[in-house]
C-alpha cells in the first residue's frame, strides 16, 4: 500500500466521519457541520468513495440488518486509521512549513 | 405525458428533464426513447443521470444507498439510472469533486468505446453483405450503422474531451 498518495478532501472528510459507526446520510451530514456547510459530497462522490476504501480496506461494514431495512454503516479499520494518521501528519507538515515562510515575511 | 426523443449525451439530456420539469412536467420513466411524463409544480425537481460501475451487481446497493442519501432513484434502464431530487430539499449534484466527475466520465467512456466496437464489426458485417447481395435494404441499413458508429465514436471524443477541461 502506498502511504505517500495525498488523500483527497472528499477522503479525509469521510475517513473523519467514519471514527464512529455512521451511514450515508449521516457521513454527508457530518461533513457539511465540519466544514460550515462548505464540503456538500454528492451522493455519487459518496458512493463511489465508500466503496473504494471498501475494497482497499480502509473502511468496513459495521452493521447491515437486511431484515429491518437498517441503513448500511460504515467504520473506519486499523488500516484505515494508519493512512489517515500519515496523511495528518503531512499535512501538519505543510501548514508547518507555511507558517514559517510567514512569519520570515512578516519580518521582512 | 409521453415524448419521444434519443439522447446520446447525458448532460444535454439532464437539462432538458430540468427544461421540463421548469415547464411543469415530472419526468417518470424512460424505454428505450420514450420519456414519460406526470405533471408537476414548474420546477419542482432536479433530475440527474448516471452509469453503473457494471452490468450485474450493484443496482440494488446504489439504489438503497441513493435513498438513504435523500435522493431518488426513478427510472432506470440498462445501467443508466435516472435520478431525483425535490427542489425544496436542496441542490442535486451527484459529483461533486473533479476526481469522481472523471471517473464517472471514464466510466462513460468505456462504455461508448465499447458500443462503438460491436458497430463497426457489425458495419463490417453490413457492407460485405450489402456488396456482395446488392440489395438496396441492406445498403439503407449498413449507412444506418455507419451514422450510430459516428455517434458513439463522437461520444468517446466529447468525453474525451470533458475529462481533459475537468483535469485543468
Amino acid at each position: 500500500m502506498d502511504k505517500s498518495i495525498p488523500l483527497t478532501e472528499a477522503l479525509f472528510y469521510i475517513l473523519l466521519a467514519v471514527r464512529k459507526p455512521n451511514h450515508g446520510y449521516g457521513i454527508i451530514q457530518e461533513v457539511l457541520e465540519m466544514t460550515a456547510g462548505r464540503l456538500n459530497l454528492g451522493p455519487g462522490t459518496l458512493y463511489g468513495a465508500i466503496n473504494s476504501m471498501l475494497e482497499k480496506g480502509w473502511i468496513r461494514l459495521y452493521s447491515e440488518d437486511k431484515e429491518s431495512r437498517k441503513k448500511k454503516e460504515y467504520l473506519i479499520t486499523d488500516q484505515g486509521e494508519g493512512i489517515f494518521y500519515n496523511e495528518v501528519k503531512r499535512l501538519g507538515e505543510l501548514v508547518e512549513n507555511a507558517k514559517k515562510m510567514e512569519l520570515r515575511k512578516v519580518g521582512v | 405525458m409521453l415524448k419521444f426523443r434519443i439522447y446520446f449525451d447525458k448532460d444535454a439530456e439532464e437539462v432538458w428533464l430540468k427544461e421540463m420539469s421548469l415547464k411543469g412536467w415530472a419526468f417518470k420513466k424512460f424505454l428505450i426513447g420514450f420519456y414519460i411524463f406526470e405533471e408537476c409544480e414548474p420546477g419542482e425537481y432536479n433530475y440527474q443521470i448516471d452509469l453503473l460501475d457494471n452490468w450485474k451487481g450493484d443496482k440494488k446497493d446504489f439504489a438503497s444507498f441513493m435513498e438513504e442519501s435523500g435522493v431518488e432513484v426513478i427510472s432506470q434502464w440498462y445501467r443508466w439510472i435516472y435520478i431525483r431530487k425535490r427542489a425544496s430539499e436542496g441542490p442535486l449534484e451527484m459529483y461533486t469533486d473533479s476526481e469522481s466527475k472523471i471517473a464517472q466520465y471514464n466510466r462513460i467512456k468505456k462504455f461508448f468505446r465499447l458500443g462503438l466496437l460491436l458497430e463497426i464489426v457489425c458495419f463490417m458485417i453490413e457492407i460485405n453483405a450489402a456488396i456482395r447481395t446488392g440489395s438496396s435494404l441492406i445498403w439503407l441499413l449498413t449507412v444506418f450503422i455507419g451514422i450510430i458508429a459516428l455517434t458513439f465514436l463522437q461520444m468517446v471524443w466529447k468525453c474525451n474531451w470533458k475529462i481533459e477541461q475537468l483535469k485543468q
